[in-house]
């Protein structure tokens, strides 16, 4: 037992995953142990389930599939904004704009949405366009990372290949690393999902899981809180593995 | 060893390259001709040995048109003309790079790179598919066919990253530290390769950077060192050639490792030291 508490020791798949299992009892211990009696910071695994019973009566798929679709709507659109900035980054004329969209990042949530809400009126395009915005200053700056991060042999072998300019922007940065894309998304992906969260909670209209959220936190309803963030968190894990998978499964070459 | 000199292939005149006000390589001249023996095909093989931080990765920039001289000019032979004694000033691609990584698609298949190497020749498709198998049967690169750069060996992909050159670039090569971190199975690989591509035609011209003098010796029949020179007493900061060996000249080039050899390698390492 001494060597599971030794710095650097390698430990098998088996103890591995027993180590998990043991953290996962511990947690639903203490989960059980403090949310008994009267009073109690957490709601009781009774409650928590009592709210996933009630989520569910109320339409709760519904809402995650709306949630979703926005999620995977807004992605689609913010990638395609940041990649074409990105690829265009490596044109000296295109580069400030680009690096220009990445610092934006550091631009608050409130000042984007009021200017938004003066040019748009439905509220599922402002929640698009809300999170477009935002995600494609975060994803503009990860892809700015990826395309720095191509070592000049790269290039030098493109061109040692008779490729001219735009060849070797389409053969290295493009094709070459589709694969590093998938990965951009993937680790942007937590950040998307949870301002998607707050996006919905702002403007409640078009329903989803913020709105869920807001509204369980306005009756003080904590076992309703709890379940629904179990359901994010799951959903947005699922979803982290899935482009893992993706990106594993159809980039053989890709050991990022 | 009987030997005639014949066409210029590379002429390097007056080369300097320079970073904003730091000059990499200055004073660089130098010319090597296509070497006819009687009885086989012999190409050239030209190694540039230095200490680190000398400039030769940035003159095989500049001989591959990667960086765009400074000053002076590199002029090869226009091959395609039918003289053959055509010169012309080099470009991106006209000269085969292999860098010390051996650098390759990392999203392409051996096959693939060498397709992709292939595309401007004018061949029909059933063509370029033989004459990549016939190479990758003849290099031992056949079982290697679908597999993706990270999955290859440092030899699997060093005569990869050959064979891509040879279909693209024409005659002339080089080859960044060829030998380094290859074990001694490769390194005969290598060896055997270059023995391979020099063969092949005698115009191919392979260049090459070792810190492996008694290699450079061995295969090479010309030998440049590449150093800081001694101007007034003291070192300048600039790679320019320090010493040049014909091995040809010498009457040590094809032949195997003896005596002479040997001799060279001291007199290298001597004009290493001391530039």
């Amino acid at each position: 037992m001494k060597y599971l508490v030794k710095p650097f020791e390698d430990v098998g798949k088996n103890t591995a995953r027993m180590i998990v299992i043991f953290w996962i009892g511990a947690l639903l211990l203490i989960w059980f142990l403090t949310s008994m009696g009267e009073r109690h910071l957490f709601p009781s695994p009774q409650q928590v389930l009592t709210g996933f019973v009630e989520l569910y009566n109320e339409g709760l798929v519904v809402h995650i599939a709306s949630s979703l679709w926005l999620c995977v709507i807004a992605i689609f659109v913010a990638i395609i904004i940041s990649l074409i900035l990105t690829y265009l980054s490596t044109i000296p004329v295109i580069k400030p704009i680009a690096i220009a969209v990445s610092k934006l990042r550091y631009l608050p949530l409130t000042g984007i949405t009021f200017y938004l809400a003066i040019l748009i009126s439905n509220a599922r395009t402002m929640q698009i366009w809300v999170l477009v915005t935002f995600m494609s200053t975060y994803l503009t700056t990860s892809l700015l990372s990826m395309v720095n991060a191509i070592g000049e042999q790269e290039f030098d072998h493109a061109r040692s290949l008779k490729c001219n300019r735009w060849e070797v922007l389409w053969e290295v940065v493009v094709k070459g690393r589709i694969d590093h894309v998938i990965e951009v998304i993937r680790q942007n992906l937590a950040i998307v999902w949870m301002m998607l969260v707050t996006v919905e909670s702002i403007l409640v209209a078009a329903g989803g899981l913020g709105f869920l959220i807001k509204n369980s936190d306005k009756f003080m309803n904590h076992g309703r809180i709890i379940a629904l963030q179990i359901v994010i968190l799951t959903l947005g894990l699922s979803i982290d593995f899935i482009l893992s998978f993706i990106r594993k499964t159809f980039f053989r070459y890709s050991k990022i | 060893m009987s030997y005639s000199k014949h066409n210029t292939l590379l002429y390097v005149e007056n080369l300097s390259v320079a970073y904003g006000d730091k000059v990499i390589i200055k004073d660089i001249n130098f010319v090597e001709k296509d070497v006819v023996r009687e009885g086989s095909v012999t190409g050239q093989v030209i190694a540039f040995v230095g200490r680190s931080g000398r400039g030769k990765s940035t003159l095989f920039r500049a001989l591959t048109g990667l960086v765009k001289p400074t000053t002076g000019k590199i002029l090869i032979a226009d091959t395609l003309t039918d003289g053959g004694n055509d010169a012309k000033e080099v470009e991106e691609g006209d000269v085969g790079f292999v860098d010390q990584k051996y650098t390759l698609f990392r999203n392409k298949t051996v096959y693939e790179a060498l397709l992709f190497a292939l595309r401007n020749q004018k061949m029909t498709k059933e063509e370029k598919h033989d004459k990549i198998m016939s190479y990758l049967s003849e290099w031992g690169l056949e079982k290697a066919k679908d597999q993706y750069p990270n999955e290859l060996s440092g030899g699997q992909r060093q005569r990869t990253a050959i064979i891509e050159q040879i279909f693209c670039s024409g005659h002339y090569m080089v080859l960044d530290e060829p030998f380094s971190g290859l074990d001694v199975g490769n390194i005969e690989d290598a060896k055997n390769a270059f023995n391979l591509i020099s063969s092949l035609h005698s115009f191919n011209t392979i260049m090459y950077s070792t810190h492996d003098i008694e290699l450079a010796v061995e295969l090479a029949d010309s030998i440049y060192v590449i150093g800081y020179p001694t101007i007034d007493g003291e070192h300048a900061h600039y790679g320019t050639i320090v010493k040049h060996f014909d091995m040809k000249a010498l009457n040590l080039a094809w032949k195997e490792f003896g005596l002479g050899h040997l001799e060279i390698v001291k007199q290298i390492k001597t004009a290493m030291l001391a530039s």
